[in-house]
């Protein structure tokens, strides 16, 4: 291997932000370091997941018993809309956003993100927005109860007749985090384009920045139907304009086409990538290249494009002609086939590999293996007939749980673990680790899969009270439920206590392959000395092929004395 | 002979495989309610068919998947990597063309079993200023003609016309015939039935499980549909488009009758003088809100917020007898 | 080692480009990124439009028969015409000479002022209401929408010439002008649409 030698390529800048202290501080002050803001998203979005949470297991402890006994009925509405809501707009996209934040630039070679002060102001109207929401339960009238479709007319009515009434905040609030999605979108598209290491290709750049990239686009051209339909919600709620309202002329239905033609797209933003996780994840574990990679990496492009055609399917039943109907069941059903190619790269990538089941592996599997599931009865849901039967039911709701928690949430847990020691220099604890994927495991499936027949048997979403012969499926979910709340502690407990006082490992404790390995752990402010030189593709396991060619090459091999035998089992 | 015993695993797991999707196809006609409608017959094969391949293809990921997680792990000093297989090029046509089929495949029969049904929905609904733009899906490119029990209904009988009325938090049934109304719905037995929804005030779901199929009503429009009751017996029928405070308690029963039980009913309910309905909204409303009868909120622990009111109870010909003593038996 | 080398200094004349890869080109590319991404706002707000009134049956509010057309058509030549102009500014500016940038700047705030004069004195005469039914609902919210951003262009083009007063402001690149100018761009092109939705197709 050549080391050619190169003019330092150190760029002098002031430091972003005063004196750097290496503390927690920092993470309290308006940083432009992506790697800082990267983590303000991650656990800022961690603490609106509890509070989500704790909405959903209250609703959980209303639905132990069929009658509305718990909870008044205003109060269960308000709660299933706050925690969609809060769930979406301030837990899984800020979440993979903070994950996107810290590890695009360190994956392809850059030393920040390309508009670093954006970055920043992007994030802090994250808790803005969240509190906005949040603070409307301190209001008369109550916070939103007409879910987080809000769908008009129900949407529109207001008992109160206050101005300032929970809709409106929501609907503020909404567009407070929608502007910063696409302010962060514009930032991650630049970013990826034009900031990728010299002699990095787009086939030599990690699935992960391609599932970015995809999911960033999929916010640039879908969150300004939803801006534009909110809009339009809000003058009719506080100006009196009709779009919306039937009892003037407006129609209802026109709003659902603007909401779903960003919203289900949007699940793709959330999903997509987590299956970068996955691709990340799995190759590491595994020590095997990822199968099919240009194949898993274009896949997610061309999930972008199908998914801007998909909107209808949740329509099926509000008033759609019936050619509507079967031109988007064909759309619908037809992601299957790029997310049907991600799935058995997975497998192929495992399949003969060296796998070591260390605590991200055993979510990036356990989330594989519930997305296979959600993805099948996705198709079932993409079947006019059948939608029509189970069409807001329960079983849409265990369906898109399965996606949102089965998968997004475990991929993010992954990916969490998996550059925990990337991000502290420091190991979590595998028991910790361990114990946290099986409750979680667990609770999922407790709690999510009996909604599927709950669904088939035709209990409708979002009741407070139910037919008494729904009662035993829905104690086995609250149960789960209340696992699921559970299983976070582990998962805190660990995070804490191993960014205090965990064992410190090297900068490559995985002996991974990838740029963000090649840096120290944490990364210094610039991320790297020298901006790495690219001369192959990612995931070179088993080949011993250098990766870059002026930073010392990542001798795979001497890393494994670091690994302490607890690691190894 | 390694390869002769891979495939032998591989043959055997694939007609384990092929027995547990034919069992999980048969089991999956008796996860849902009573096929009490023509239709619910179309949509239970079709959700067997496709719990039946779903099945195949879950456990056909999910085999060499977990074959994998215990076969191929690393022994515990065992640090170098696994073979560097990048990619196969006919594999990954493969399963990229199979799922391709596969999806094509079964959106052409969920067309065809929504042929079959043939239940309107809201065809009429479209009044863009291209009215024709519909005639393309009932057009023949293939075998639409109805399934052969709702054939047989609408040649034996002409179709039965009931108007229905959604409200917060309200169904009323206006049967135009006998010009009489009710708060439970009354059908008869193998007769096609043509509803015609309309909503008072915000979206609402129409939607009897027992039947499979639901649709949403909608303000300011009229929405035809049409079903074909086959099994007589009492059903629900319940609001699937969240509309508001009490949407969960907005439900009620679907009795199916035989013609002559039926005729009776509608003399029965001609006969009634008009009465004020008992209606769980309302009644739970007025539960809340009076003042100072200090027996707000007793039934719940946590208060609520201000609501909009529900609408007086419907006042009709027929209402069920029995005033349900907790929210929805 | 001979192709590890070739691909080496292929890359060691990347890095070179990199390095002086300048941060103004990044905010560029972020800028036209965006204005897509704004575009589809206006792009919903027009299929809006197109389905209610494809769908309305009393598509106009009662005593409105329709648009005038010849005032807004005359604001719609000022406007578009003004896009001739802030490139002369900016051609200007590209060589250098800053009084020439000045004064092309300034007619195109004009012309915009001229525009966003004309749009209030249309919206006084207008027999209906922001509330007028569906009709009076979108007219109000496009050209509405539309003027927010014309006013944020002028803003924007003010902020420029503001620029251009501070010494050797503009000597190593002008980015922000690029911007202005790509927004106004931007603007004309919608307000296209716009009129031909509205005022053609009546």
């Amino acid at each position: 291997m050549t080391n050619i030698s190169l003019e330092p390529i150190e760029i002098v800048r002031g430091q972003p932000y005063p004196g750097a202290p290496d503390n927690w501080k920092r993470f309290f002050t308006f940083s432009t370091d992506h790697k800082v803001i990267g983590i303000q998203y991650i656990v800022t979005s961690f603490i609106f997941f509890l509070v989500g949470g704790l909405f959903a297991m209250i609703m959980r402890g209303e639905l132990i018993t069929p009658e509305a006994d718990l909870v008044d009925r205003t109060v269960y509405n308000a709660l299933f809309t706050m925690h969609g809501s809060v769930m979406l707009f301030f837990w899984t996209f800020p979440v993979l956003v903070g994950l996107g934040n810290y590890l695009v630039p360190l994956m392809i070679g850059a030393r920040d993100m390309a508009f670093p002060r954006l970055n920043a102001v992007s994030f802090w109207m994250i808790p803005i927005a969240g509190i906005l929401m949040m603070s409307s339960f301190l209001i008369p009238g109550g916070p939103s109860q007409s879910g987080w479709w809000a769908y008009p007319p129900v949407s529109l009515q207001n008992p109160t007749n206050n101005l300032i009434n929970g809709q409106v905040l929501w609907i503020l609030s909404v567009a407070i985090s929608g502007v910063s999605s696409i302010m962060g979108a514009v930032n991650f598209v630049t970013t990826i384009f034009k900031m990728r290491a010299p002699g990095m290709t787009w086939f030599r750049t990690p699935a992960f920045v391609w599932s970015v990239l995809a999911a960033q686009l999929i916010q640039l051209y879908g969150l300004p139907s939803l801006t534009g339909g909110a809009i339009m919600l809000l003058l009719d709620l506080t100006a009196g304009t009709s779009f919306f309202t039937p009892e003037r002329g407006g129609n209802p239905i026109v709003y659902q086409h603007f909401f779903w033609f960003y919203s289900h797209p949007a699940v793709y933003v959330m999903v997509l990538p987590v299956f970068g996780i996955f691709s990340e994840v799995l190759p590491v574990h595994a020590r095997k290249p990822l199968f099919g990679y240009r194949v898993i990496a274009v896949s997610s492009v061309i999930i972008t494009v199908i998914s801007s055609a998909v909107w209808v399917h949740h329509m099926f039943a509000s008033a759609t002609p019936p050619w509507m109907r079967m031109f988007f069941m064909v759309t619908t059903m037809l992601v299957a086939v790029p997310s049907g190619i991600k799935v058995f790269g997975w497998v192929a990538t495992i399949w003969g590999g060296k796998m070591r089941f260390t605590t991200p592996m055993l979510f990036a599997l356990g989330g594989i293996s519930n997305w296979v599931f959600a993805g099948i009865t996705g198709i079932f849901l993409g079947s006019v007939p059948i939608d029509l039967h189970v069409h807001n039911t329960y079983f849409v709701v265990g369906h898109f749980h399965y996606v949102l928690y089965g998968a997004i949430v475990m991929g993010i847990y992954a990916g969490i673990y998996h550059w925990f020691p990337k991000m502290t220099g420091r190991m979590y604890y595998e028991g910790l680790g361990k114990l946290h994927f099986v409750l979680t495991y667990v609770g999922t499936a407790l709690i999510f899969l009996p909604m599927h027949p709950l669904g088939l048997m035709g209990m409708p979403r979002r009741v407070a009270s139910y037919d008494p012969e729904f009662a035993f499926w829905n104690v086995v979910a609250s149960i789960g439920g209340f696992l699921l709340g559970l299983s976070t502690l582990p998962f805190i407990l660990n995070m804490v206590s191993a960014w205090v006082r965990g064992e410190k490992v090297g900068n490559n404790p995985w002996r991974a392959y990838g740029l963000e390995w090649l840096t120290s752990s944490p990364p210094s402010v610039e991320n790297y000395e020298e901006l790495p030189l690219v001369v192959s593709g990612p995931y070179g396991y088993g080949r011993s092929e250098p990766l870059v060619s002026n930073v010392p090459n990542p001798d795979l091999t001497e890393f494994s004395e670091s690994l302490t035998p607890q690691e190894a089992s | 002979m390694m390869k002769l015993r891979a495939i032998l695993v591989m043959t055997i797991y694939a007609i384990l495989v092929t027995l547990a999707s034919f069992w999980m196809a048969k089991q999956s006609y008796s996860w849902f309610p009573p096929e009490a409608s023509a239709e619910s017959k179309l949509t239970d094969d079709l959700f067997s068919l496709f719990t039946g391949l779903g099945t195949f293809i879950y456990l056909g990921v999910i085999g060499p998947f977990i074959y994998s997680l215990i076969f191929h792990r690393a022994s515990k000093y065992d640090r170098s990597d696994a073979p560097p297989i990048e990619g196969n090029t006919w594999l990954e046509v493969i399963w990229t063309a199979t799922p391709l089929v596969l999806v094509l495949t079964l959106s052409f029969v969920s067309y065809r079993t929504y042929e079959k049904m043939s239940i309107r929905g809201p065809m009429e609904l479209v009044h863009l200023h291209v009215p024709q733009m519909i005639e393309p899906a009932y057009a023949e490119p293939f075998d639409s003609t109805p399934q052969q029990d709702i054939q047989n209904a609408v040649e034996t009988e002409p179709i039965e016309q009931i108007d229905v009325t959604a409200r917060q938090w309200a169904w009323v049934f206006h049967y135009p015939e006998k010009d009489i109304t009710s708060t439970e719905l009354h059908l008869p037995v193998d007769r096609r039935v043509r509803f015609t929804l309309r909503s008072q005030d915000v979206l609402h779901g129409f939607y009897i499980p027992a039947f499979r199929v639901s649709q949403y009503v909608v303000p300011n429009e009229d929405i035809n549909l049409e079903l074909t009751p086959v099994k007589t017996g009492t059903y629900r029928l319940r609001d699937s488009m969240y509309s508001g405070t009490y949407f969960a308690a907005n439900q009620t029963d679907v009795v199916v009758q035989s013609p002559n039980d039926y005729q009776q009913w509608l003399a029965d309910a001609a006969a009634q003088t008009p009465n004020s309905a008992f209606n769980q909204a309302a009644y739970e409303y007025s539960q809340s809100s009076e003042p100072g009868s200090g027996n707000t909120k007793d039934k719940v622990a946590v208060r609520g917020w201000a609501t909009i009111p529900p609408a007086p109870p419907p006042v009709v010909n027929y209402a069920p007898k029995h005033e349900p003593k907790s929210p929805p038996a | 080692m001979t192709v590890e080398r070739a691909i080496s200094q292929d890359t060691e004349a990347t890095v070179r480009q990199h390095q002086e890869h300048d941060e103004a080109g990044n905010s560029k590319f972020g800028f036209i990124v965006f204005l897509l991404s704004e575009s589809v706002i206006f792009l919903s707000f027009f299929v809006g439009y197109t389905i209610f009134k494809t769908t309305t049956a009393d598509w106009y509010p009662e005593g409105v028969t329709g648009l005038e057309t010849k005032e807004p058509l005359i604001n719609t030549i000022v406007l578009i015409s003004s896009s001739f102009v802030i490139y002369v500014a900016e051609r200007y500016l590209h060589d250098k000479k800053l009084w020439g940038f000045r004064i092309f700047l300034l007619a195109t705030m004009a012309m915009g002022g001229y525009f966003l004069f004309g749009q209030t004195v249309e919206w006084s005469g207008l027999p209906f209401k922001f509330q007028d039914g569906l009709f009076g609902g979108m007219f109000y919210l496009l050209t509405g929408f539309h003027g927010l951003h014309v006013l944020t262009g002028i803003l924007l083009q003010g902020l420029m010439l503001g620029r251009s007063l501070i010494p050797n402001n503009y000597d190593n690149g002008y980015f922000g002008v690029e911007a202005t100018s790509l927004f106004w761009h931007f603007v004309d092109v919608i307000w296209i649409v716009l009129y031909t939705l509205i005022y053609v197709w009546q």
